[in-house]
């Protein structure tokens, strides 16, 4: 079961708004942290998810553990959040 | 509808308006690539021009008006089953009166030893996606063409310095040229003709380098990078369409006759995977809307006027 997510974004990206938009047509809340009003926290972003991009949606289980989905990818996203 | 891009958004907005029940289906970005495109200054209507994900979002919010209803998903076959079309899709199979192939392009790689190692981790293909990450940073990127020159644009914003590599000559317009020597003048971008890409190097797990050869001169050059960002073209996404019998051409774009249709009876096609596009928005929109129109017809039991270069389109009786 899903405790929390957070999805690190940009202003400009499009994939973002993707998975904002899968994540709501299923009913999930989100914290997002946009990396364009927050620079400080891309390093977090880059050690979380080993890539220098976004969307890094990060699906943190009941049990602290955490999937991190790099990218708009459904066949990840979907069973993680499920 | 295969694809949310411009054409079908389009397509969607007109078939709605006519109560013939639309679904689109996206993989992607609704919107398509002019979702991931910085700044749009040819689509008409803009005379300031408009940010991509902004076109893409109002497309998205009118069709949906309208009752358009977008499925995030893929269709991955169709077959003629006479007056239906039969879709595999991710979400199951569908069955459809009349379906429009929208599914438009994306951007090519280049083919190079180190691209894909890197990929993400210094190699990127999406400007507005990635460029946050190289504040005062060097790069490099690769491609002549107007979309190279646009994201370039964008990227000065964050990037100290770019090198803008082109295999040839530059394509970009005279208008991104033109808007683009501000920033040589700056020195904030340098422009590199006749030069071919060998190999991207790492260090570390990072692009450190790209390894380059001049086409005229045979001279061996290295640019030190800290990312590289690559627009050289655009591919056709019409592999869901590989044994199917809807007719592609060499390159893997969708053949169409005068109006629209595909050698599938009842399947049409609009936008950048259509052989003979002109892959600009505003085409795009024209296409999708023409295709509706179209579509609408043939829904309506009406034949197509007949020309010598088009083929009669049937409806089922």
């Amino acid at each position: 079961m899903v405790k929390s997510i957070t999805i690190f974004t940009t202003n400009t990206c499009a994939y973002c708004a993707m998975v904002k938009k899968y994540l709501d047509i299923k009913n999930h809340t989100y914290e997002v942290v946009n990396l364009d009003e927050h620079p400080e926290r891309q390093a977090e972003a880059l050690s979380l998810s080993g890539a220098l991009t976004v969307p890094v949606t990060v699906v943190t289980k009941h049990d602290d553990s955490q999937e991190v989905i790099v990218g708009y990818n459904l066949a990840q996203l979907a069973p993680a959040i499920a | 509808m295969v694809g949310a891009g411009p054409a079908a958004l389009t397509a969607s907005i007109y078939t709605t308006r006519e109560d013939i029940e639309t679904l689109l289906f996206e993989r992607g970005a609704i919107g398509g690539l002019a979702a991931v495109t910085d700044k749009v200054d040819n689509y008409p209507g803009f005379p300031d021009g408009i940010e991509g994900l902004t076109l893409a979002d109002n497309l998205h919010k009118q069709a949906e008006r309208f009752g358009a209803v977008i499925e995030l998903g893929e269709v991955t076959g169709i077959t003629d089953e006479g007056e239906y079309k039969r879709l595999e899709t991710t979400s199951g199979e569908m069955l459809a009166k009349a379906v429009l192939i929208a599914t438009g392009c994306d951007y090519k790689k280049i083919g190079v030893r180190g691209e894909a190692d890197y990929y993400a981790h210094g190699v990127h293909y999406c400007a507005t996606c990635d460029g946050a990450f190289y504040r005062d940073k060097r790069l490099v990127v690769i491609g002549g063409g107007n979309s190279a020159f646009q994201e370039s644009i964008f990227l000065t914003r964050f990037a100290s310095h770019i090198d803008i590599l082109v295999r040839s000559r530059v394509r970009a317009s005279d208008v991104l040229q033109e808007e683009m020597k501000k920033y040589i003048k700056q020195n904030k971008v340098t422009i590199h003709t006749n030069v071919t890409i060998d190999e991207i190097v790492g260090v570390n797990g990072s692009v450190d380098k790209v390894l380059t050869t001049n086409s005229s001169s045979g001279e061996k050059k290295e640019f030190k990078t800290d990312g590289v960002f690559v627009f050289v073209g655009l591919m056709p996404n019409s592999q869901f369409l590989a044994g199917s019998d809807v007719a592609l051409d060499d390159m893997g774009f969708v053949k169409t006759g005068e109006h629209m249709q595909t050698s599938m009876p009842g399947v049409f096609a609009a936008g950048d995977i259509r052989s003979g596009s002109t892959m600009q928005i505003a085409s795009a929109v024209g296409e999708g809307s023409t295709a509706a129109l179209i579509i609408r017809e043939y829904l309506d039991g009406k034949l197509m006027p007949k020309s010598e270069s088009s083929r009669e389109v049937k409806a089922p009786q």
